[in-house]
């Protein structure tokens, strides 16, 4: 790479670096290998050839060519992603054109530790840290001019506001503003996101489109104009501009549909069937994230699973007939010798080493008792540096590993591979954290975190040498299922489930099956929700794998993943129900308003009422001359501080659908932000069409609603008076009916679900997965998954991808004879048990049971069902409970080397004297 | 009897059939296109329950454009 | 605040008269930044849009008349809102309820111009070809390959008249056959038509029409972007189609089929401005520019506000019967823009145009330091 002679601009930085012909694509990249590009000078003219002359192990090959290789397959995946918007593509935004106009996508190169600046937030103009920046939103996205895409793109709101908080964090006196239209913050945890956001100092969310005007000759700053409604038209000075670009299809979609096929939709997503958005228009090819339309992360992830399931169903005869496990060398036993210690410091990019002097740190590392060696590593988690680590563990007879990176959190199930590949006991294993804990919150005191660095990892080189070596228990998995919830989501769960060969018992706490499906008659995108209820329930009567239950409650969980047992009440009787896995899709329920007269008059319903209605064509439907809808209903508010995510699309759907009824009636909706997200912009803008009208309120100034007649024909009606901010006046509207977008909320049965299979809430009372962006239907609870609307108010189509997610999720496990459990967990010595019981009360899974024994009672653990937590440790007043690999001693020994004794004894006397 | 052995061999004969003219060592399962992050987590999935998984892209690494984000919401966790 | 309840009627009304369109409008206020107004007052088409979706235009208010229709708004619109076209709509409703304020006084002459002699200046038709006395210019025939079609300004305008005059010339120079109607030609109504007098508009076109399909013309050169303008895009709603060719386009014409030859050299720097009817409304941006390009010695710039971006002169939309106050002029900015970028001539290709910067021209005490040409005025210098 040193010697390549071409350099230029490096695309994985958004080219706001440089880069050679041959070279890495990024430290972490996957394989981790250097390749050349198009840019080489022997490629392009048959010139140069020096890299092929240096290379010492002959690795390079200039003479090669393409190969052609084929591949036989039973089923096919699609999941190309997407390609963001390139904003040069219209003039206006002066992209290319103004140095300090950048998009989305170079602005996260920029923040990015392995960016262009290591971290830096700088221009590339001046290289100066940017002190007033604009984030621009929809930038080629809901516009219908050319150039542009009709759709919203989804995730640009969020993206933005996380933008504006890393800067934030990066410099805290950054004036950040932001322009936009309507905030769409509809996803789980997005709406606190944005308060939070919206409440940092120096941080303004203005609502107005923008004009890049033009850019100073001299500072190359740009200006903006934007419009308010009390003060007209603002020209104001940035010094970068952020444009927030949409999503588009991969660039070579219509080929990509033409090789396999498919069809594609008007937009060039793929089109899917909202009654299956994963499968393609030819059977056996799936398609999953971004290529169904703009997505997130969390849901690109179920999606991606819930095609795996997919392909599990067709494909389940050959299960395992191709795949091989990985094999692992034979352990060396090492727990007789004296340790040998071995630690990595990581830089994370420029992540620590930008705050931590590394070398001095590696120095320091030597000076420690036990510490055979060290090094430091540019990425500790990149296969390269995987590779180092076993290897050194080899060559220098390393017995115990100290890596001096990030959070254990993610990644130290990697770190214990690698041990593992090393031959050592994964246990002998331990992480300082010198990133969150230490280099991103002292970014600003260089030499202290320094040393804070090395405290760490004196601690944990302390610890390192009492670790232990542990084994892990395999356990036997039970091959069925249990889904809670006979929704759709837990029915398309329990089919994918079944259909790839395991026994499902579906629990339904009410008499049918269907959920709150029963209430929806159609979808905007034109799904008869009856007809397939019925379809999808006759469907799982049908399968002989699928046992179901009605009028079910459940009465007691016990067990641990791969072995539940559940005992339920039902309409069949009383049963117990061995299972491996759970799925909870319990769904959800819909708020009861007490706003806005709902139950004092009856001419004021929510949209499910509206929407039965209006199924049964009832005359107050089709007589009414003027129906006002009113969004965010007990939502967006103190009570409930999230959105409820589909009551935008709801209100449209059933505006648009009266229109069909009944052309000439006005239908207004009062609106705080509308949030058709994705391709249901199209539908938002189609209700204008149809002439709906669409009316902005404040929470401070909420619609006020009362009895009275006709402005014209003195009929009885509800006055709905408002102000509208564009106009400066307040509208009086008649209605003769006032729909209410009420909150979807969580079911009644979540806190009581969640209690019997220990799961936690979020603060809005949904379940709350494993991980959001990496385990999005997994609970922390081992064997516990999720889908539907338990998770979040979503979309039919939405909760079919996750249901189909979570299945594929439970085959994972479920494909398996046995299940690893954690050899962290916790020991009674008998001696010293007392039996009182104090820990068998503080363990929250119920791992622990006091044993009768000649001794009295004792303390046993449970070593499946104890998560190693550790609260029965602090419990217990004897300390004759311990948690291995986290044991008092090894505890104190980080506690000892962090404050001498001397001081300890200080302290002590200073304690005991008051 | 003796017609089902004939039928058994036949049916035998007809997939080492298929399996040669197929190819036996390209053999898989699942193809995935695209190596994101939804790509592969897919491939994890498939491959945790029991397939063959190829993976392509037609960049030098997986990871799609997540890899070239900084952090995520709400954790700002890493990307990688 | 009052309190207003929505207004059906008008509601309907401004559909019935084209502003349907501001039933897409989503408020994100992107009009408001582009609007040429807001860079002299304050002013907001968002809200006018807002009014016009509610029923409560204020049709006696002068905000109703201000926009010049320049169309820059309509082009970034995200939502295809065609705030133009909701003007309008709004001054014919005015129109209809026979409002006129004053600010409205000579809209109301040259109404009355335009009724009686075909011309908003109230001057008599059989003058229409005075301009043309001294030139070698004949009356057309069916023959002649192409109609002038000078139009009211270029005709009748002392200033504007040298823009005639130097057309004709340059097509003597080429050697084309051409000829005008004289005082059987008639305005064409645009501007009329913009502030709401459709009926007007539509006497006018039939005129025009007729006079046309009587003299068998085929192809009609045109000075004026704003005929340019109706007889491309309004006309064919009466059913007609005619070979309709800006002078602009024309010229570029005669000059790549060698009719034209460039003998001398232009030694100076030239800046051209984008007429709104010319560039937006018709996406002519290219051929003005390159027949400058091919002047040797011509040095062009261009100013920061250029091509779709173009600074409107403020004259459109029938605001060059409304009187606009000295500092709120667009065309000051202009020939200031101008002024800094360096340039000793402002080319453009529109009566308006050249009346409104040569105001500000000489209101601003430029007159030694800037020139306002037509793109004629200065070919016939190099041929």
């Amino acid at each position: 790479m040193e010697y390549c002679p071409v350099v230029y601009p490096d695309a994985f930085n958004q080219g706001i670096s440089n880069e050679k012909a041959i070279h890495i694509y990024f430290s972490q990249a996957i394989p981790l290998i250097t390749y050349i590009d198009e840019s080489c000078l022997y490629l392009e003219e048959k010139k140069c050839r020096i890299c092929e002359n240096i290379c010492q192990n002959d690795a390079i090959d200039l003479k090669q060519e393409p190969k052609k290789k084929e591949v036989n397959v039973g089923a096919i995946i699609l999941s190309p992603g997407i390609k963001p918007y390139d904003p040069g593509a219209m003039k206006e935004y002066h992209y290319g054109d103004f140095i300090n106009v950048v998009s989305s996508m170079d602005y996260e190169r920029i923040m990015c530790a392995t960016g262009p600046y290591q971290g830096e937030i700088l221009r590339a103009f001046d290289l100066k840290s940017p002190q007033k920046i604009a984030w621009i939103q929809c930038v080629g996205s809901r516009q219908v001019i050319e150039g542009g895409n009709s759709y919203c793109s989804s995730v640009c709101c969020t993206y933005a506001q996380k933008q504006v908080i890393l800067t934030k964090d990066y410099n805290p006196d950054a004036e950040c503003t932001i322009f936009h239209n309507d905030i769409r913050s509809y996803g789980k945890d997005f709406e606190r996101f944005y308060e939070r956001t919206n409440a940092l100092p120096g941080v303004r969310f203005i609502r107005s489109y923008t004009n890049i005007v033009r850019e100073d000759p001299e500072t190359k700053n740009v200006f903006v104009r934007y419009a308010t409604n009390e003060e007209g038209v603002k020209e104001e000075e940035f010094d970068l501009v952020v444009l927030s670009v949409g999503l588009e299809p991969p660039a070579n979609y219509d080929q990509m549909a033409d090789i396999f096929d498919i069809e594609l939709n008007e937009h060039g997503f793929c089109k899917t069937d909202p009654a299956n958005p994963i499968q393609t228009t030819r059977p056996g090819i799936f398609s999953c994230g971004a290529f169904q339309g703009p997505t997130d992360i969390p849901e690109s992830v179920f999606s991606a699973s819930g095609a795996s399931s997919q392909c599990g169903q067709l494909l389940n005869f050959r299960r395992g007939k191709l795949a091989q496990d990985k094999v692992y060398p034979p352990e060396i036993d090492v727990s007789g010798e004296e340790p040998r210690i071995g630690v990595f410091v990581c830089h994370c990019g420029a992540n620590i080493s930008r705050v931590v002097d590394i070398p001095s740190t590696v120095d320091y590392c030597l000076t420690l008792p036990n510490v055979v060696y060290a090094m430091e590593q540019l990425f500790s988690c990149a296969s390269n540096s995987a590779q180092e680590i076993t290897d050194m563990i080899k060559e220098k007879g390393l017995n115990r590993v100290v890596i001096a990176a990030c959070t254990p959190r993610t990644l130290e199930p990697l770190f214990h591979d690698t041990l593992k590949e090393a031959g050592l006991n994964q246990y002998y294993l331990e992480m300082a954290n010198i990133r969150e804990h230490d280099s991103w919150v002292h970014s600003k005191a260089k030499e202290e975190a320094t040393v804070k660095a090395w405290d760490l990892i004196r601690m944990s080189v302390a610890r390192a040498n009492l670790l232990e070596p542990l084994q892990e228990i395999d356990l036997p998995v039970n091959k069925a299922a249990l889904v809670v919830g006979g929704g759709i989501a837990g029915m398309n769960c329990a089919f994918s489930i079944a259909e790839q060969g395991h026994i499902v018992h579906l629990l339904e706490k009410e008499p049918v099956l269907g959920g709150i499906a029963r209430k929806i008659h159609d979808t905007l995108e034109g799904l008869d929700v009856q007809e397939y209820l019925r379809t999808l329930i006759e469907k799982i009567y049908r399968h002989p794998l699928i046992h179901v239950y009605t009028e079910t409650t459940i009465t007691e969980v016990t067990g641990y993943v791969g072995n539940f047992v559940t005992k339920v009440q039902s309409e069949k009787g009383d049963a117990v129900i061995e299972h491996g896995a759970a799925i909870i899709a319990t769904g959800a329920d819909v708020y009861t308003p007490t706003e806005y007269l709902y139950g004092e008059d009856e001419r004021v319903l929510t949209h499910l009422e509206l929407e039965e209605l209006m199924a049964k064509e009832d005359e107050k439907v089709t007589g009414a001359q003027s129906i006002v809808m009113i969004q965010c209903v007990g939502c967006r508010n103190e009570d409930r501080d999230y959105c409820s995510r589909i009551c935008c699309s709801e209100s449209i759907k059933n505006a648009l659908k009266l229109k069909e009824i009944n052309p000439d009636l006005d239908i207004y909706v009062l609106f705080r932000d509308i949030r058709t997200y994705g391709f249901n912009e199209d539908f938002y803008r189609e209700a204008a069409d149809k002439d709906v009208r669409f009316i902005r309120y404040e929470p401070e100034a909420e619609p006020q609603i009362e009895p009275g007649t006709g402005e014209e024909d003195g009929r009885p009606v509800l006055k709905v008076t408002l102000p509208d901010y564009v106009l400066g006046k307040k509208l009086e509207l008649d209605a003769d009916l006032v729909a209410l977008a009420a909150a979807t909320i969580p079911a009644p049965t979540t806190k009581e679900v969640a209690g019997q299979f220990m799961l936690t809430l979020n603060p809005d009372g949904f379940y709350k997965e494993a991980h959001v962006k990496l385990r999005p239907v997994e609970f922390a609870t081992d064997g516990v998954f999720l889908c539907g609307l338990a998770h979040y108010p979503k979309f039919i189509p939405e909760t079919i991808n996750q249901a189909y997610g979570a299945a594929s999720r439970v085959l994972t496990l479920l494909s398996h004879d046995t299940v690893t459990a954690s050899g962290s967990i916790c020991v009674v010595e008998d001696e010293k048990c007392m039996g009182c019981g104090a820990c068998v009360t503080a363990c929250k899974y119920d791992a622990i049971k006091l044993q009768k024994t000649r001794h009295g009672d004792k303390a046993m653990v449970n070593p499946v069902l104890c998560k190693g937590d550790g609260l029965c440790n602090a419990m217990c007043p004897t300390g004759a409970i311990q948690l291995k690999h986290y044991t008092d001693e090894e505890l104190f020994s980080m506690i000892d080397t962090m404050i001498p004794v001397e001081e300890e004894e200080k302290a002590d006397a200073i304690a005991g004297g008051v | 009897m003796e017609g089902e052995v004939l039928l058994k061999d036949k049916i035998r004969q007809l997939k080492e059939k298929i399996e040669d003219k197929l190819g036996k060592k390209d053999f898989g399962d699942v193809l995935i296109v695209g190596g994101g992050i939804s790509g592969i987590q897919a491939s994890l999935d498939l491959a945790s329950s029991g397939f063959k998984v190829y993976l392509v892209d037609e960049a030098p690494s997986i990871g799609g454009h997540m890899a070239q984000l900084d952090k995520t919401f709400p954790t700002n966790d890493c990307s990688i | 605040m009052e309190i207003e309840a929505p207004f059906k009627e008008i509601i309907e009304e401004i559909k019935e008269f084209g502003g349907e369109a501001v039933k897409y409008c989503y408020q994100c206020g992107k009009c408001d930044t582009v609007c040429p107004w807001n860079k002299v007052t304050n002013f907001s088409v968002r809200r006018l849009i807002r009014e016009a979706a509610f029923g409560f235009p204020e049709i006696d208010r002068e905000e109703v008349w201000r926009c010049t229709t320049c169309g820059r708004c309509v082009e970034v619109c995200p939502r295809e809102v065609r705030q133009v076209e909701d003007m309008v709509a709004m001054r014919r409703i005015a129109v209809g309820y026979g409002v006129s304020p004053s600010f409205l006084r000579m809209v109301r002459s040259a109404t009355a111009g335009l009724a009686a002699e075909g011309n908003p200046f109230v001057e008599d038709r059989a003058k229409r070809a005075d301009w043309a006395k001294e030139s070698d210019v004949q009356t057309f025939t069916e023959e002649m390959e192409i109609l002038y079609f000078p139009g009211c300004f270029p005709s009748y305008d002392a200033r504007l008249q040298n823009v005639a005059r130097a057309t004709a010339n340059v097509l003597n120079k080429a050697g084309v056959e051409f000829g005008i109607l004289g005082s059987e030609e008639s305005c064409c109504g645009e501007s009329i038509r913009k502030v709401g007098n459709e009926d007007l508009f539509k006497t006018l076109a039939k005129d025009n029409i007729k006079t046309f399909i009587e003299n068998g013309v085929k192809k009609i050169l045109v000075s004026s972007p704003h005929c340019y303008h109706t007889f491309k895009n309004e006309y064919p709603e009466f059913m007609v189609h005619f070979d309709v060719v800006h002078i602009t386009q024309y010229l570029l014409e005669l000059l790549n089929e060698g009719r034209l030859q460039i003998g001398k050299e232009y030694t100076k720097k030239v800046a051209y401005h984008d007429p709104c009817y010319l560039g937006r409304h018709n996406n002519v941006y290219d051929e003005p520019r390159e027949v400058l390009k091919k002047i040797p010695g011509l040095e062009l710039r261009e100013l920061y506000e250029s091509r779709e971006n173009s600074l409107c002169c403020g004259m459109g939309g029938g605001r060059i019967w409304i009187d606009t106050d000295m500092e709120e002029r667009f065309s000051n900015i202009r020939i200031e823009d101008a002024v800094e970028l360096g340039v000793e001539v402002l080319v453009t290709a529109c009566p308006y145009c050249i009346d409104a910067l040569e105001d500000s021209r000489l209101g601003l005490n430029y007159e030694d330091t800037i020139q306002v040409l037509d793109i004629t005025e200065v070919l016939q210098e190099v041929i």
